[in-house]
């Protein structure tokens, strides 16, 4: 009796094994790996989908592969691979100024001086190589123009009846440039400016991309806005309007290669290329700024020069502002919901 | 058999037992490992400083004030829909009562998405209605509020409820009722002293479900809560672990808020267990009688009406949002012809990679998930439920366990198991999230397979045996065609929830290995509000063609069988 059914069992776990492995050849299929470049970024699909077309067609023998999403995801992921090992990314490029820091501290960034840092718009003072703006991401205040008639000329306008209850902030703890603007702007005019803007109701929104949503939906009068964001709703047709005070927000994106890159030379080509007029033209194309004065701005966009913005530019000590971080959180949710 | 130390049996046994304790009990021992044990000893101290901070703390309370709330009102509305159904004479009751089990299809936190769009204070559809033509001053709901997240919750969730109910009132003896009304009792008496008693169990283990499902939920305080600051233990867990990218204080955090969750989950089930056990005596008696039905009279077109339009609201209303909202331009436009097209839908099917990445993974995760769980679960239940060998009762023991670990304590459970501190690393990678919906659904699995076994009497495969045949032949033409159903429900009882997973996938995902929840999740967090409503359409499109397929399927199979 229990060889027969010694068959049957066996039968059962064969079906069982074909049925599991048909499902894994797929998943190791869409596996990546080998000869190819792989860029992790938190810019968006559309952006980093023509970079890295632009760059194809110009190297067409070296194979280009990117993951998008958000920083944070991405950081994780990093730490996930360098705890097993190796990190299989050869470029990073976000919009996460602290992040660059304290990778560099930990020396997992090659240090690569681009032969275009001449060109080049520069925030980082302490410029080493270690990694390079690509972009120069603003915040300024979106307002929608059915709810908003008289554009905001200076920060203090957010105090005004018009903003009451309707102002918002991306949730800092949930956006890294929402948690530098509010550390910028603490740098600038104290914390007594969060105060006020608690006493006119502000509201801690989502995500940077939702209150600029919020603002066009009218759930929102106005928020603390992406450039980029913003611009890319108004281009569809959105009641939206983006305006900047005379002090400006910004958010630098560097690119870095990490260390141990096995692409060095066409990591290296890839940043070049990303600094070079092409790409920089295409980021400019996106409503946000370039590195690169010689870029023309589109018409269409409510941006400000590049080199005035750079100058306008608050300036804040990057690693002084990485160590106080959770701190100014809490601070900050505390002090908008009143606590 | 005796050539060998031991037998099939025993290596089925073994088998069983070694895919439930890897795949289950393991992720979730390390979750009381890590909670309880502080640098090697144990420390109950730490955890009660942990449960005492105050964000841990309210995330509790939170946690129990929006799953007793909608509870309470999830009782109150699948009772009283089910009594409607089953005992009053409502027009189109079968109707009806198809249409009450639709927002089992929908996920609560589309929905949820769909009540932000129409109720959010001042921009929700509904609440700008109300103050541009009505004169309101200010909103007439706040959908960011406990309120709101407990409407939502109900909406969706009171199935649960009305699902058992509905069984217990067709299934009741009407002979009691009849014999208690020829005595002369009154109608208040009888429902009273003997439908309601009779009906109880059913209830209380229908909300007791809905405690255990709301009380671990993700979706809907995540796109209500977090804007005002209500968080629950899953949001929280979330929330944590995404901030700081998994550090080891925020992984202790959300392991103590897992074994909180765990033992509550338990106690929920244990309490059902009891439930159930003391309201068996007596229900399903013969079904010789109709029963006795209620003449609503001049409240029949009311009642009428009112449930229409309770599922217009509920049903039809938000899904018509999403579409809508779906192909506008961009958020905040008007809906006029010019705004809408379907180029989202285009864009997010074909164009886009984020999402057509997301289509995919979920596709092949879901499969994979549940041809996996299927035949795992057909193995284990049989040796549960038909093998006569010593060491059962640990895989009887290990066979619950899934049934009582809610979803975001698995994708804690297999981030401490599986992030490479014991030999394996598979996080970021799309194994770690198939590994987490096996352990997630095995419950199912087990369910169905085991309820289809029992139904194969042991006389059926004696009679065979007795007529000559092999026992491989016995299996394979008896038992296993009458298990063939149970096992296809186990696939797509697994396939298709986990299309529009959340909980789990939301804690794994990996640039990636997003799945198709994630992907609406996060859209929505990144203010793409169009681009989530579209493809929260398309899930809803492959819901629904999903569930009205295996519909059709067990309706044929039941008829060939």
């Amino acid at each position: 009796m229990y060889k027969t059914f010694r068959v049957a069992v066996f039968a059962v776990l064969l079906s069982f094994l074909v049925v599991l492995a048909a499902p894994l050849a797929s998943f190791a299929a869409s596996a990546k790996g080998g000869e190819t470049l792989i860029i992790y970024t938190s810019m968006k699909e559309s952006l980093i989908g023509g970079i890295v077309e632009g760059f194809v067609k110009k190297y067409p023998d070296i194979a280009v592969d990117y993951q998008s999403a958000g920083a944070g995801k991405l950081m994780a992921k990093i730490a996930a691979e360098r705890e097993s090992g190796k990190i299989l990314a050869d470029i990073i490029w976000t919009s996460e100024v602290p992040d660059f820091y304290s990778m560099k501290n930990e020396g997992i960034l090659e240090q690569y001086k681009t032969p275009l840092f001449g060109e080049l718009l520069n925030p980082f003072d302490d410029y080493d190589g270690h990694f390079t703006a690509a972009r120069l991401g603003t915040l300024g205040i979106a307002i929608n123009t059915d709810l908003i008639k008289t554009p905001p000329t200076q920060w203090s306008d957010l105090f005004k009846p018009e903003y009451k209850g309707a102002f918002g902030i991306a949730d800092p703890a949930l956006s890294g440039t929402s948690y530098m603007s509010v550390a910028l702007l603490d740098k600038q005019f104290g914390w007594a400016f969060f105060e006020k803007l608690r006493d006119n109701k502000a509201r801690i929104g989502k995500g940077s991309g939702q209150v600029v949503d919020d603002t066009a939906s009218g759930e929102l009068a106005a928020s603390l806005a992406v450039d980029y964001i913003t611009n890319d709703k108004i281009a569809k047709g959105a009641h939206l309007a983006l305006y900047y005070p005379p002090e400006v927000l910004m958010a630098p994106s560097p690119v870095a290669i990490f260390k141990g890159s096995t692409h060095l030379e066409a990591a290296q080509k890839f940043v070049d290329y990303l600094l070079g007029k092409e790409a920089q033209t295409l980021i400019a194309g996106e409503g946000t700024l370039s590195v690169r004065a010689d870029v023309e701005k589109p018409a269409a966009f409510m941006l400000p020069e590049a080199p005035d913005a750079l100058k306008r530019a608050i300036k804040i000590d990057y690693l002084q502002m990485m160590a106080g971080k959770e701190a100014l959180i809490k601070k900050f949710t505390d002090t908008l919901q009143g606590k | 058999m005796k050539r060998r130390g031991f037998g099939t049996a025993q290596v089925i046994l073994f088998l069983s037992i070694a895919i439930l304790v890897v795949v289950v009990a393991v992720p979730v021992l390390l979750i009381f490992l890590n909670a309880f044990w502080v640098n090697g000893s144990f420390n109950v101290a730490d955890v009660i400083r942990i449960i005492r901070e105050p964000d841990t703390w309210q995330a509790l309370v939170n946690s129990l004030i929006i799953a007793s709330g909608t509870t309470i009102g999830s009782t109150i509305v699948g009772t009283f829909f089910a009594w409607l159904v089953t005992r009053t004479d409502l027009p189109f009751k079968r109707f009806m009562k198809g249409m009450f089990l639709v927002p089992f299809m929908l996920p609560s936190f589309i929905g949820a998405l769909a009540w932000k769009m129409l109720l959010s204070p001042r921009a929700g559809f509904i609440n700008r209605f109300f103050m541009q033509n009505l004169g309101f001053d200010g909103p007439i709901f706040n959908i960011y509020s406990y309120a709101g997240i407990m409407m939502v919750e109900v909406m969706y969730l009171f199935p649960f409820v009305f699902i058992q109910v509905c069984g217990a009132l067709e299934r009741m003896d009407p002979t009691l009722e009849e014999s208690a009304r020829i005595s002369g009792a009154g109608l208040f008496t009888i429902t009273r002293k003997i439908t309601i008693p009779l009906v109880l169990p059913s209830i209380l283990s229908g909300a007791l479900l809905i405690m255990l499902y709301s009380m671990a939920h993700f979706g809907t305080v995540a796109v209500l809560g977090i804007e005002n600051g209500i968080f629950n233990i899953p949001t929280l867990i979330y929330q944590r672990i995404h901030q700081s990218a998994g550090s080891f204080a925020s992984i202790r955090t959300g392991t103590v808020l897992a074994a909180i969750l765990v033992v509550a989950a338990a106690l929920i089930l244990w309490l059902q267990s009891k439930v159930l056990s003391r309201g068996h005596y007596q229900i399903i008696a013969g079904k010789s009688f109709r029963p006795m039905e209620l003449k609503l009279r001049a409240l029949r077109m009311p009642l009428l009406i009112f449930c229409l339009a309770y599922i217009g609201f509920t049903i039809v209303l938000p899904t018509v949002v999403i579409f809508l909202v779906g192909g506008l331009k961009t958020y905040g436009l008007p809906f006029t012809w010019e705004n809408l097209s379907l180029d989202n839908y285009k864009f997010i099917l074909f164009d886009y990679k984020v999402t057509k990445d997301a289509i995919w993974n979920s596709v092949t995760l879901g499969f994979s998930a549940a041809v996996i769980t299927m035949f795992a679960g057909v193995m284990i239940s049989y040796v549960i439920v038909k093998m006569k060998v010593r060491g059962k009762g640990i895989l009887e023991f290990l066979g619950m366990l899934p049934f009582s670990v809610p979803g975001s304590v698995i994708a804690l459970g297999v981030i401490l198991a599986w992030s490479g501190k014991y030999g394996v690393n598979l996080y970021n990678t799309v194994w770690i999230i198939l590994v987490a919906y096996i352990a997630r659904y095995m419950a199912f699995s087990l369910r169905a397979n085991s309820a289809a076994l029992e139904q194969v009497h042991d006389s059926l495969v004696e009679a065979a045996r007795v007529c000559g045949a092999t026992m491989w032949q016995a299996l394979k033409d008896i038992v296993l065609p009458l298990v063939r159903p149970g096992m296809v429900a186990a696939f797509f009882l697994i396939f298709l929830p986990s299309l529009r997973e959340l909980t789990v996938s939301i804690m794994l995902y990996a640039p990636t290995t997003r799945t198709i929840g994630v992907a609406i999740y996060t859209l929505n967090e990144d203010g793409e509000t169009v681009m989530s409503a579209a493809l929260a359409g398309i899930a809803l499109i492959l819901i629904i063609v999903g569930e009205t397929l295996i519909n059709r399927f067990i309706k044929t199979e039941r008829r060939g069988g």
